[in-house]
């Protein structure tokens, strides 16, 4: 399957910019179009539109970040820039709306009790995306 | 009826939140839209703009910003200023390139100068030079000096305002300033003097191929101090190599009983003086051999370009320069006299190509290569001015004794205004002078020893003053530097009083005026407009009295009174008419058009349309003590060349409103849309 429209979501950790080369390897054959979006995560006592400063600079940054690494990796993306309760939902929502083909979305490489560790946003997307999802695992350490 | 109002409408913003609803209430999400794309970024609260604000959208904005960036460079951020800085090996050919390359002229401007008394004076040429690195070795010293005091750079500028006040700090800068003016115009027809030895055919164009490496130069300096650096790191340490190729071999020849013959030019001057060789005259040839210190101060005045630590940098760089110039001077005066190589009468060969010819013989691949390195370095020589008049250019327009765009960076962070500037002002000098260099060179080294004085007194007064450790001997090495300086600023004033001197005289306190006057205009301007006291209330405004004019019943005029209408309720529209049937055409028109804004029609029978109406805002302007804001429509064609066909009487009422005070002019600009356009928006 060659994707049209991927959605990458990048959650500011060391394994973002392997996903957004990833993403840019699997889009140029088919000229597919490459989304990036960051979500933040909102906390229920505060409103959903409410205007957190050290946030939005960071997610900007994020963005700005995965722009950069991907036209270095020779693609334009577009970046999207969400707050949410949930980024699992907002990313699902997005892929949904975009009509995204695919969805990559990256794990850094964590262990909990010896075990490889998958993060709640991962489980969920991996769970409720409506189209193919991409699990991208961080390389483990030497 | 009144304007529609919006309910507490939002301030603008860069970022607009857009709701989504998601599949379950709680899923519901806030997209953060930029409906300026990628130009904005936030950054700790605040936004900055990107690269991207400057992408061009129209096919010649593309290929110009194209063009620019084949020949500037990318655009540079302000943080990136740290890598624009240079190390000692960089920062050698370019400040220190001027003193350098005066080694390739200074010998034979000493010798030209004790020729007219006959061959035989030319035996003194030798003690000049030993004088005049005795003074250089002096200004090394206390240089070095005024680089520990002042490491944020200024050099002799600052040193003289803070320690002998404002009128002494100007007139170092002033001197400064025309110093760098005349190195580049000295050190670009040099360069095509010693293009001119070895390619006679030049000697005829020397005028405009100056100008042209003059242009070239501006177009390097444009693109940052580091890229021109590394640009001309190359060409100096290839003049350093051939000369010392060249002085080494000369004295292998010499001290294996070799002597060359001396190779002769067309003109050599006679063997019987013009003249008798008087203490003037030596006094005269030492004024004129001293020009191999100009550029010496280029390294203190430049210490924030060298990269961390900047003192200890400058110094290696300020003594290396010392040291190169000192070594080639001595051994160049030295073969030269010592062959008895004459110049000439002419200036059609320099003294450097034929002592390289006497040396290793005629169309010799070295003495190509010795030509070839010389006048690329006296080119490169005007770029000490390129670095150091932008840079006190810069300083000067801080303390606001220049206008500001001299303090305004370029994209690639170099002082654009100044660097422009300073190519303009030795291009016309070069021009003026017809690119002679024995012309040029007697309005030389005036200015640099006045500053040189001005900032080692200074010096003096300082340690003084201050008289922190070391201060005893900071004092002696700066009061001998003082006085030296300050014997050859007299002796060059006076010996080359009459051969051009004068003029540099004249300028300087010209200059230091106008410096002074902008300076007490930047402190008016300052005075009438800064708001120290933040508490002050933002004061409440009476509603304006609007006068709209009309010249006809259009798109326009229609878009300017709603807006009119906007802004106030007391909104008056007037309109010009050169003929008594077009007034009244007018006044039907808009009777049947009839908004509920009242006309007053002025019939001008001498046809002139913006005095009446001036004349009408002034009456209007006296029968009501509101303020007065005019309204004007402005037709903006889709293409420049458009605006010919059009007669722009908004655009001459604007310029006629602008001085006119308590008037505010707000300009309606209608963009043309065709008529497929229009029809698409209804």
């Amino acid at each position: 399957m060659q994707p049209k429209r991927i959605l990458v979501a990048v959650a500011g950790t060391s394994v973002d910019p392997d996903v957004i080369r990833h993403a840019v390897t699997l889009a140029k054959p088919g000229k597919a179009e490459v989304i990036a979006v960051h979500v933040i995560e909102v906390r229920w006592n505060m409103p959903l539109d409410a205007v957190l400063e050290p946030e939005l600079d960071h997610g900007e940054e994020l963005l700005a970040n995965a722009a950069k690494v991907a036209e270095q990796a020779g693609l334009r993306i577009e970046t999207e820039l969400l707050q949410a309760r949930e980024a699992a939902a907002a990313i699902i929502d997005t892929a949904r709306e975009r009509a995204a083909d695919l969805v990559i979305i990256g794990m850094p490489y964590r262990t909990r009790l010896g075990r490889v560790h998958v993060g709640r946003t991962v489980q969920n997307v991996y769970v409720g995306a409506p189209c193919a999802v991409l699990a991208y695992r961080q390389e483990a350490p030497q | 009826m009144t304007p529609p109002e919006d309910k507490d409408p939002e301030p603008p913003s860069l970022e607009k939140r857009q709701w989504q609803a998601g599949r379950k209430p709680g899923d519901r999400s806030v997209r953060i839209v930029r409906p300026g794309g990628d130009q904005f970024r936030r950054d700790a609260g605040h936004y900055v703009a990107t690269d991207a604000v400057f992408t061009e959208k129209g096919p010649l904005g593309k290929a110009w910003s194209k063009v620019t960036r084949l020949l500037v460079g990318r655009r540079l951020t302000t943080e990136s200023e740290g890598e624009e800085r240079v190390s000692v090996a960089t920062g050698l050919p370019i400040l220190a390139s001027d003193n350098i390359s005066s080694s390739a002229y200074a010998t034979e401007e000493a010798m030209r100068v004790l020729a007219i008394a006959g061959v035989a004076a030319l035996s003194l040429t030798m003690p000049i030079a030993i004088a005049v690195v005795a003074v250089l070795a002096i200004v090394v010293l206390s240089e070095s000096r005024v680089i520990r005091a002042y490491p944020n750079g200024g050099g002799s500028y600052l040193v003289a305002r803070e320690n002998h006040g404002t009128i002494a700090g100007l007139v170092a800068a002033a001197a400064l300033l025309i110093d760098y003016v005349l190195t580049v115009a000295v050190s670009t027809a040099a360069g095509v003097a010693a293009i001119a030895s070895f390619v006679p055919e030049v000697h005829d164009v020397r005028v405009p191929l100056a100008l042209a490496l003059i242009a070239l130069l501006t177009l390097g300096n444009l693109r940052g101090v580091r890229e021109a650096g590394l640009l001309f790191a190359a060409p100096t340490y290839a003049y350093m190599a051939a000369m010392f190729g060249l002085i080494g071999f000369g004295i292998f020849r010499i001290a294996t009983g070799d002597i060359p013959a001396p190779a002769h030019s067309e003109s050599p001057f006679p063997d019987a003086g013009a003249q008798a060789l008087t203490t003037l005259l030596i006094l005269r040839a030492f004024a004129s051999g001293s020009v191999g210190l100009t550029g010496s101060e280029a390294v203190a005045n430049g210490v924030p370009s060298f990269r961390k630590p900047e003192p200890r940098n400058a110094i290696i760089t300020l003594v290396l320069m010392g040291t190169i110039f000192s070594t080639i001077f001595l051994g160049l005066t030295f073969l030269a006299t010592t062959i008895g190589v004459r110049p000439d009468q002419h200036e059609a060969e320099t003294v450097n190509s034929l002592l390289t010819r006497s040396i290793v013989g005629d169309g010799s691949p070295f003495y190509y290569f010795v030509q070839i390195a010389t006048a690329i370095i006296l080119l490169l020589a005007a770029n000490t001015g390129f670095t150091g008049f932008p840079r006190l250019a810069s300083v000067l327009s801080n303390d606001r004794f220049m206008p500001r765009h001299f303090a305004d960076m370029g994209s690639r962070l170099a002082f654009n205004t100044g660097i422009v500037a300073l190519a303009a002002v030795a291009g016309l000098v070069l021009t003026a002078f017809g690119g002679s260099v024995t012309a040029l060179v007697p309005l030389y080294t005036i200015g640099v020893f006045l500053a040189f004085t001005l900032s080692q007194s200074g010096l003096v007064r300082r340690w003084w003053r201050l008289r922190d450790r070391g201060w005893q001997l900071s004092m002696v090495l700066n009061s001998v530097g003082a006085i030296v300086t300050g014997v050859v600023l007299v002796v060059v004033a006076y010996t080359k009083f009459e051969h051009g001197a004068w003029m540099v005289i004249v300028v300087l306190p010209f200059i230091v005026g106008i410096l002074y006057a902008t300076h007490v205009h930047y402190r008016d301007v300052h005075d009438a407009l800064v708001l120290e006291d933040l508490s002050v209330p933002i004061p409440e405004m009476r509603p304006p009295v609007v006068i709209v004019p009309v010249a006809r019943i259009d798109r326009a005029a229609l878009q300017a009174v709603a807006f009119a209408r906007s802004i106030s309720k007391s909104v008056k529209a007037v309109h010009i008419s050169t003929t008594d049937e077009s007034a009244k055409e007018f006044e039907r028109r808009w009777a049947r058009w009839s908004p509920d804004v009242k006309v007053d029609v002025i019939l001008s029978p001498y046809r002139s349309l913006v005095v009446p109406l001036l004349k009408y805002i002034d009456a209007i302007d006296k029968s009501d003590d509101r303020p007065i804001t005019v309204v004007i429509a402005e037709f903006v064609p889709r293409h420049w060349w458009e605006w010919l066909l059009h007669s722009q009487t908004a655009t001459r009422l604007k310029a006629a409103l602008l001085f006119r005070p308590n008037t505010i002019v707000i300009d309606v600009p209608y963009h043309f849309e065709d008529t497929a356009d229009l029809a698409r928006r209804r």
